[in-house]
């Protein structure tokens, strides 16, 4: 065990992989020499040489067409793309190719690669630096996507997503890249894709969030408990395939259930989970499920608290649905 | 001879049935396809119905008054050709489906397309544990507490509610599960305080225009059983002081059966306008020093009044009531104008007759002679009763606008708004206007909206332009 925040455990997974199997490769902008804009393949470049620690021009559609072409010949590729804003010059290639690839080929070929890229606000970076785009990747079939919110997950779920057959996309959440830290095992050890974990049992209320905002929905948590209203909270850390199972679970000991991410609220996520919920637990319902996210608009880089689904905005919600 | 049997078609919009109101063809009649055949009037329209093939008429079915199902054969056709390969066609085949394309097999129907505006509302199932006394055909509960409901047996549209916005609760259920035995479920049901209703019972007898309630001991196949008297069970010992039991009698009787049967039978709809009654203001102003010469102090009901009955001989109908006993609308030529007016024991209705051959002053006096009655409480029985429309004065209090109630059996009712000082648009500048609401109720079941509007218009003409009350006076 030692002591590391999500930067340092993503860089660990990385090393330990490219060790372990020479397949392994790293491409995008400024992963190579510089050590990535927020230097999680630092030393990458020093120890695998630019064969494996690839600096690419500025084209996200050609980092993922490249990586697409390396991964049907053979090669296991971890394309950075440096903003999860930035990766829509590349979404047709995910959405058209990558996502589909196993499937055109009848089960022959798949573009088996990870898509890592920083995810969410909460840096001060604007509207072209902080959007959560999660939901319209986990809309298209033959892809899977990650969202972790611990140092220790994130190695573990980056080793699992490297290994598994078929894409994925990593989301990093950028606002606790630094301020997430943990004992992290160390050597070789994965989290399983699709489990989601419990990380604060309860039973009055089931809060259901992943990533950057499972700080802030435990922060609400615990001033809910002062007010008596004991949340259990869920961290997805894949987003999809989802866990239901663990959601279902936990409402129906709970009859009630609050979903929190920072993207969007119409079409996102939340919106997928409250319909299972209905389907799955509908009469176990003791009242209507919420959703606390952002907002329909452009990221606002002045009213960032405002968007972000903050503490002071997650906790009037668990405590309504509480007392419906 | 190949005959063809054509059936009423579906005509959409959820219709069943059609009533025929004239046949346009008759048996030996040679027709031409999409030659009219025959009128139907559904609940929703009158429509003409065309012949569907050429051919000759041989049997016209359903009479002038009847009703037809949809569905059912409406006339059968001979289409000519051969007498020994007699057959009946039924329905038209279905038009060939084009072929694939490029982009795809695109079918012109597809399995459902029909269903869109046919489904029909299932039948409500009846509940097993079903208890008099409450009812609600559409209760509110969270499905938790519908699940407890399933598990217990109870029939949720039964219980009556606790719970915030009117929900049934858990408890309220367990409450009513627990209660429920072959014995008790029937008998009346005493509720908590909090949970009045408030609805007054149906009085064995009295004309109702619901359909008849059947009850649970007939095995009743609707949902809508009889309501059983609601009790509302003591808070507290008598004499507590929580309570007070206020007979019904009186004033407050006839109010009570009065508005309970006006909304049981009339379809309310409400219309509300606004009135620029800058030139009313103004024409008062110049006519009260000399209606004071005559002894009348003269204030706007006046005017309103005659405004009404000069619109009601622009839309006879809405002068109507309607007689349940012989299923007509009798249009009055007769103008009998009631005003609503507060008093301590209720609502009173003192009646200023004949009003259309009132002149502004006598109807002044009129107005203030039964003002005076109903407040001093020594009103005449002559003048309470059988007025053809009703003007209510809501004053001072009366909001920004009402859904006035009808007066049992008239069609229309007038609420007049306290007159305001509003900023209005004149000539695309913000300027001080006097203006009034008008809210207006009508019986949608005589009254259509577009009559109902237009009547409205016309009070509202009259009144600001009043001047015209004077170039139609008769």
């Amino acid at each position: 065990m030692s002591q590391m925040n999500m930067v340092q455990a993503i860089n660990d997974a990385l090393r330990l992989e490219m060790r372990r199997d020479s397949r392994v490769v790293v491409l995008g902008e400024d992963v190579g020499k510089v050590g990535g804009v927020f230097r999680v393949t630092q030393g990458l470049f020093d120890e695998f040489g630019d064969d494996r620690v690839i600096d690419t021009p500025l084209s996200e559609g050609g980092i993922i067409g490249a990586a697409i072409g390396m991964a049907l010949y053979g090669l296991v590729p971890v394309p950075e793309i440096q903003f999860s804003d930035f990766i829509f010059p590349a979404y047709d290639q995910i959405v058209s190719e990558v996502a589909k690839m196993r499937y055109r080929s009848g089960g022959e070929y798949a573009s088996k690669l990870v898509i890592r890229t920083p995810v969410g606000g909460g840096i001060r970076g604007g509207h072209y630096h902080s959007q959560s785009p999660e939901a319209q990747f986990i809309h298209v079939a033959g892809l899977k996507v990650v969202c972790p919110s611990n140092p220790a997950d994130a190695k573990g779920l980056l080793l699992a997503s490297i290994r598994d057959p078929d894409p994925v996309l990593f989301f990093e959440p950028k606002r606790i890249y630094r301020a997430a830290k943990g004992d992290v095992p160390e050597g070789d050890y994965t989290v399983p894709l699709g489990k989601a974990k419990v990380v604060r049992p309860g039973k009055g209320v089931t809060l259901v969030t992943y990533g950057a905002m499972l700080y802030e929905s435990l922060e609400a948590a615990n001033q809910a408990a002062a007010q008596g209203v004991d949340v259990e909270v869920v961290d997805l850390r894949t987003l999809w395939p989802l866990d239901i199972d663990t959601i279902i679970e936990s409402v129906k000991k709970t009859g009630r259930v609050v979903v929190v991410h920072e993207a969007p609220k119409s079409c996102g996520l939340g919106g997928e989970i409250v319909a299972l919920v209905n389907e799955k637990a509908f009469l176990h319902l003791e009242a209507p499920p919420v959703r606390v996210t952002g907002f329909d608009t452009p990221f606002p880089y002045t009213l960032e608290n405002e968007y972000l689904p903050l503490a002071h905005r997650i906790l009037p919600a668990l405590v309504e649905t509480a007392r419906y | 001879m190949k005959t063809y049997e054509f059936k009423l078609p579906d005509i959409g919009e959820g219709v069943t049935e059609g009533e025929i109101v004239k046949w346009l063809v008759s048996p030996g009649d040679a027709v031409a396809e999409d030659q009219p055949i025959v009128e139907v009037m559904t609940d929703k329209a009158t429509v003409t119905i065309t012949a569907p093939k050429s051919g000759k008429v041989l049997e016209t079915r359903g009479a002038v008054g009847g009703t037809v199902p949809v569905h059912s054969v409406l006339v059968v056709f001979d289409l000519g050709g051969d007498a020994a390969t007699a057959q009946v066609l039924a329905e038209p085949a279905r038009s060939e489906e084009p072929a694939a394309t490029a982009v795809g097999d695109i079918k012109e129907s597809l399995p459902g397309m029909n269903l869109m505006s046919t489904v029909a509302a299932p039948a409500p199932s009846n509940g097993h544990a079903k208890a008099a006394g409450y009812f609600n055909d559409k209760p509110l509960a969270t499905p938790a507490t519908r699940a407890l409901a399933r598990e217990l047996g109870v029939d949720l549209r039964v219980v009556p509610p606790t719970g915030p916005n009117g929900r049934v609760t858990k408890d309220d259920v367990r409450a009513l599960g627990q209660s429920s035995s072959p014995a008790t479920t029937m008998a009346p049901v005493a509720q908590r305080a909090p949970a009045m209703t408030g609805e007054p019972t149906p009085r064995p007898g009295e004309p109702t225009a619901l359909p008849p309630r059947a009850t649970p001991e007939q095995g009743a196949p609707s949902p809508a059983t009889t309501r059983a008297p609601v009790k509302i069970g003591a808070a507290a010992p008598a004499g507590a002081g929580l309570e007070e039991r206020i007979p019904l009698r009186g004033v407050r009787k006839r109010i009570f059966e009065g508005m309970a049967r006006s909304k049981h039978t009339a379809a309310h709809f409400t219309f509300v306008e606004e009135c620029d009654v800058t030139a009313l203001k103004a024409l008062r102003a110049r006519l009260r020093p000399a209606a004071e010469k005559e002894g009348v102090k003269l204030t706007f009901l006046p005017f309103v009044l005659k405004a009404v009955v000069a619109a009601l001989k622009k839309h006879p109908t809405l002068n109507s009531a309607f007689d349940e006993s012989s299923q007509e609308i009798v249009v009055r030529r007769y103008y009998d104008i009631g005003i609503a007016s507060a008093t301590d024991s209720g609502l009173v209705v003192p009646v200023v007759r004949s009003a259309d051959r009132k002149s502004i002053l006598d109807v002044a006096r009129d107005i203030a002679r039964l003002a005076e009655d109903t407040k001093a409480g020594k009103i005449n029985p002559v003048d309470l009763g059988g007025s053809t429309f009703t003007i209510t004065s809501l004053g001072a209090q009366g909001g920004l606008f009402a859904t006035p109630i009808l007066n049992f059996p008239e069609v229309g009712i007038l609420g007049v708004h306290q007159m305001k000082q509003k900023p209005v648009v004149r000539d695309g500048q913000i300027v001080i206007g006097d203006v009034m609401l008008l809210s207006l109720s009508f019986d949608h079941r005589i009254i259509d909206g577009h009559v109902g509007a237009a009547f409205a218009y016309e009070i509202i003409g009259y009144l600001q332009d009043p001047d015209r009350l004077f170039l139609e006076m008769g």
